[in-house]
Parts: C-alpha cells; sequence; structure tokens
C-alpha cells in the first residue's frame, strides 16, 4: 500500500460557495438506495423471500392439488394460492428490521446523520426504499407463486383465473403486506436498535402471540386477536383466508397500516430527540 | 471556524462536558487534548451536531451544523474507525456518501488513492485491519473537499509511516487554509502536529493557548547530577539556594543551571559523574495537568456526599 503525502485539493477560499447543486431529498433517497443494495443481507433476503414464497406454494399446491379436487377437501385452492407467503414474511420482516439495526449495530449511524442531519429525511428514504423494494419483491413472488401453483391446480381442474374472485388482489396485496412487514420491523427496530431484539419482538408479535390470541375470551378478545398485526394485514394477500373470523381484507389492512403508521410515529418522535 | 458556547453534556446525573468554550480558528492545527473519558469526542459529535446539547451552541462557520445543507461539503470529519458496515466495500462506503451530498462520483476514486487504499477499494471492510479503517474514515472526511476538517483519534492504529502520513496531511490541510480540529489522548502527537492546543479533562478546559505558550508554561527542566560525594555535593547546592531532590543515586537541581552546578562543585574539588540538563517531556506536563483535575473532582464528590450527610 502506498501512501501519497500530497492532498490533490485546492487552496481554499474562505467565502467560497459550495460547489455542485445542493442536494435534496432525492439525494438522501439515492445514498440509502446505495446503501441497501450494497450489503449481502439484502441480495440474499429478497432471493430467499422469492424461493419460499413462489417456492413453498408451488410445493403446497402440487401435494394438495388431489386432495382439494376430491370431494373430502374442506379448504378452498384460494387459500393455498399464497400460501408461500405465510414463510416469505419471515424475509421481509429480517430485511426491514436489518435497514436500521444494522446501522446502529456497526455505529454507521452515525456517519449517516453527519451526512444528512435532516433526519426526517433520512427515515423517509430508509422507507421508501425498503417499501418499494418489498412490494415489487412480494407482488413478483405471489405471481410466479400462482403459475407455479396454478399448473398442478389446473391439472386437477380446479385452477384458478386471475380475474377470478380476490386473486389479482392478493398478488398486489401479497406486495402491500410484505411492504408492511418491513416497515413494521424498521419501526421496532428504531425503537430498540438492536438486531436479535427487533427480530424477537416482530416475529413473536406475527406468529406466536398472532395465534394465542385467538385462545382469549369474549368479544374483546376476539376483537384483540382479530387486530394483531399478522392477523389483521394478511388476509389482503390471499384470496380466501383460512381463518374465517378474519377481518374482510381491505379492512384488515387499513388496520394493519393504521397500527405500523402509529408505530413509525413514535419511531420518528424518539428517533428526532435521540443522540446518535 | 468553530466555536463552542457554553456547551454542556449531561448523561443523568453524569456531567460529560461541562460548560466548555473555545473556538477553532482557520488556516491552523487545533489539538483537542485530554485523556479517554474526558469528553472529546462528546464534544465531537455536539460539533456534528449528532448529540444534543444540554446546554450552550457549537457553530461551524457560522451556522448550527444541522442547518448545513450539504455537511460532508462544508465539514469533514472522522468519526471513530468502526462507524462502517463490515460486509460494504470501501468504494460503496464512499459512492453513498458521495450521493447523499452530491458529491461527484469521481471524488471517490480521488480520495481513494490519496488515502492509498484504491488497491482494496472492493473489499468488504470487514477485512480491512484498524489502520486501513482509519485511513477510509481520513477518505471520508476528506471527501466533499470541505473548508472545516474534524479528526477524531486520526492515528490510533496507524503504523509510524501512517502517522507520519497523517501528521503532513493535517499540515498541509491547514496551509491551504482550511480549520483542522483535531483529537488525541498523545500529548507528544500533538506537539508535532498542532499549532493550538485546547486540554480538556473530566468535561472542563484546563488550557487553551498556542502549542508555544503550552511548552513554555508547562514544561519543567532540572539538572541531573551524579557524583560519588552524594551528601556533599547535595548540601553545597542546598547552600547556593537550589532546590535538590535525591532520586536513588541522582540528585534533581533546580535553581540553578548546569553551568553554575558545575563550577559550585569544581571549586570544592568534588567529583562529578554526570551533570545533564533535563527537559520534562510535555507528556509529563500534560499528565500533570490532567491528573490535577482529576484528583480535584475527585475531592470534590467527597465533599458532595460528606454534605448529603
Amino acid at each position: 500500500m502506498t501512501v501519497t503525502a500530497e492532498s490533490r485539493t485546492v487552496a481554499l477560499d474562505p467565502h467560497r460557495v459550495v460547489p455542485g447543486t445542493r442536494p435534496g431529498f432525492s439525494s438522501t433517497l439515492r445514498a440509502e438506495w446505495i446503501k441497501f443494495w450494497s450489503v449481502r443481507s439484502t441480495t440474499w433476503s429478497t432471493v430467499m423471500l422469492f424461493v419460499l414464497g413462489a417456492g413453498l406454494t408451488a410445493l403446497i399446491c402440487a401435494t394438495n392439488a388431489e386432495w382439494l379436487a376430491s370431494g373430502e377437501a374442506d379448504e378452498s385452492p384460494g387459500s393455498f394460492i399464497t400460501f408461500g407467503m405465510t414463510f416469505a414474511q419471515i424475509t421481509a420482516i429480517v430485511l426491514g428490521a436489518l435497514t436500521v439495526t444494522s446501522e446502529y449495530g456497526t455505529g454507521m449511524i452515525r456517519a449517516t446523520l453527519a451526512a444528512t442531519p435532516r433526519r426526517g429525511a433520512v427515515l423517509a428514504a430508509k422507507a421508501l426504499v425498503l417499501t418499494g423494494t418489498l412490494f415489487v419483491a412480494g407482488t413478483v413472488t405471489a405471481f410466479a407463486g400462482y403459475f407455479a401453483g396454478n399448473f398442478f391446480l389446473d391439472r386437477e381442474g380446479i385452477g384458478l383465473a386471475l380475474g377470478d374472485d380476490g386473486v389479482l388482489r392478493s398478488m398486489f396485496g401479497s406486495g402491500l403486506y410484505m411492504a408492511g412487514l418491513g416497515l413494521l420491523a424498521a419501526g421496532v427496530g428504531i425503537l430498540v436498535r438492536h438486531t436479535a431484539a427487533a427480530l424477537s419482538i416482530v416475529l413473536a408479535l406475527v406468529f406466536v402471540a398472532g395465534n394465542m390470541a385467538f385462545l382469549l375470551p369474549g368479544t374483546w378478545g376476539e376483537w384483540i386477536a382479530k387486530l394483531m398485526p399478522g392477523n389483521a394485514g394478511s388476509p389482503v394477500a390471499v384470496p380466501v383466508p383460512f381463518n374465517p373470523e378474519a377481518l374482510a381484507p381491505w379492512t384488515g389492512f387499513a388496520a394493519f397500516g393504521a397500527e405500523v403508521l402509529v408505530l413509525l410515529v413514535i419511531g420518528w418522535v424518539v428517533f428526532q430527540r435521540r443522540d446518535a | 471556524m468553530i466555536s463552542v458556547s457554553g456547551l454542556t453534556k449531561k448523561y443523568g446525573d453524569k456531567v460529560a462536558v461541562d460548560d466548555v468554550s473555545f473556538t477553532v480558528a482557520t488556516g491552523r492545527v487545533t489539538g483537542f487534548l485530554g485523556p479517554n473519558g474526558a469528553g472529546k469526542s462528546t464534544t465531537m459529535r455536539m460539533v456534528l451536531g449528532l448529540d444534543r446539547p444540554t446546554a450552550g451552541s457549537v457553530t461551524v462557520n457560522g451556522r448550527r451544523y444541522r442547518d448545513s445543507a450539504a455537511p460532508l461539503r462544508e465539514v469533514g470529519a472522522l468519526l471513530e474507525a468502526k462507524a462502517l458496515h463490515p460486509g460494504r466495500s470501501a468504494r460503496d462506503h464512499l459512492r453513498w456518501l458521495a450521493a447523499s451530498n452530491r458529491i461527484p462520483v469521481s471524488r471517490v476514486d480521488e480520495v481513494l488513492s490519496l488515502v492509498g487504499l484504491e488497491a482494496v477499494a472492493g473489499t468488504r471492510v470487514g477485512k480491512f485491519s484498524l489502520g486501513m479503517g482509519q485511513r477510509l474514515g481520513i477518505a471520508v472526511a476528506l471527501l466533499g473537499d470541505p473548508p472545516v476538517v474534524v479528526l477524531d483519534e486520526p492515528v490510533n492504529g496507524l503504523d509510524p509511516e501512517g502517522i507520519r502520513w497523517v501528521r503532513t496531511l493535517a499540515r498541509q490541510l491547514a496551509t491551504e487554509g482550511r480549520t483542522v480540529f483535531i483529537s488525541s489522548h498523545l500529548m507528544s502527537e500533538m506537539a508535532l502536529t498542532a499549532d493550538h492546543l485546547v486540554v480538556i479533562g473530566r468535561g472542563r478546559i484546563l488550557a487553551d493557548c498556542s502549542m508555544r505558550d503550552f511548552i513554555a508554561e508547562h514544561a519543567a527542566s532540572y539538572v541531573r547530577v551524579r557524583s560519588p560525594q552524594h551528601g556533599q555535593v547535595a548540601d553545597l547546592l542546598r547552600g547556593a539556594g537550589a532546590e535538590v531532590t535525591p532520586v536513588d543515586d541522582e540528585l534533581h537541581v533546580q535553581g540553578l543551571d548546569a553551568a553554575a552546578v558545575g563550577e559550585l562543585v569544581g571549586d570544592k574539588g568534588l567529583y562529578l559523574h554526570e551533570l545533564t540538563l533535563v527537559r520534562s517531556s510535555l507528556e509529563d506536563a500534560f499528565m500533570t495537568l490532567t491528573s490535577a483535575s482529576v484528583e480535584y473532582s475527585a475531592r470534590a464528590r467527597t465533599d458532595q456526599a460528606g454534605a448529603l450527610r
């Protein structure tokens, strides 16, 4: 490694005008985009999202098509056509949490905020890059899963057309739900600033607490269960939900969206006030 | 120029920075010196708008850092070397920073070669040594060609060649008319680099003066004398008004210069085995200065505890 002592900088006029265009939000967005795609975990998570989401849908449709076509089936093929997304959720959560917590784990948050002191812009840019990526990846994955899974359903004569009730909605709904989950994990990440803690909290909330809540007694228990983030947000991503008690797709997604929004607002307030 | 005024930072009851005021002037290297935990990094984080002061204010070129639209083009900072994602390459790290402040991408390769990292630009920084991390940090600081450069412990982890390189670079940046603010816990390093010195201990400013004044005021000297007639020489010198401290088989003499000591001893026909003028190092001066502040704080705390009872 050779070292040159000469600096290639020029003598400075102390009253000089800073050269170049003033950076705006698009610069922050570009910086976050480069940051997001220049670590391996992003590629890995996105590939895993696709493999799990499309692969498991194809697998479950292939293994259940015959049963679904028989008279014994007590489930609809519409519950199976986006099945893989249930597992793809995990990767969306991991990606969402890492977007924020990797900066705290490495101390890079200081470089980020020194480069862009407008903290609201940093959060907004992170959220846009994350949700944009997850929405596209989630939607593409859902379509791939549909075409692969439907191949097996078609063979048994129970195939679903894209125009069938809720099918197209569940494709884009999968993208929306993945984006929402990513934001939920990022929001928790802002608050706890620790990867393992953020992942544990969100995975427990979505997978464990969400299912346990259905055991709660009474009407209020039923409502808590319906409003748990995973339970409220996921019906939009399935043509026919497994759970008949779930909220209607868009009602549930609106509730889920509101929950994520509240979390992000709290995160934003904390982020503005906290020392980096 | 950096202006710090009445700056205070408390973490709960603990005061990390206590009513600190100083200015860092343009065109010279200002050393920010203090032992570990004295409040150097906390002060620097407040300069960069990362931490919120409990009281007081900091401005860079007349305005708050947070109000700057393109801060990397106004202030370049080396933070702790590990403010990096280990999985990202050096070039990608610089690329996102450049994008955030609309700095041309060509500047990325420029600073990489400036710090001597062009060969490892594509390597993930997790594989970097501490010294390479420091070089990358300096590349980050210079990325926006900023008129103000803030370097927090830049020589940490560097080999002697790297240390000399940082020293030359800092001097050169100041010669170009930039404001250079460097923190260190090594007095010896500052003595070679800084024109002006701000010394901090336990969150308070202990000295704010030019390097020359600091040396004149704090670097004490004495004459080291060794003689087979130890006791007689000591009595003789004390009789001539000198302050004599026996240390092992040596005498440390203050109040007389080496020539006077030699003549006095020679007049009496006594033998000398050594006669040396010793300047105490700046490191010693710095230790004395900061240890005083440590003692002061410890005593102050005992008083408080007493008052509570």
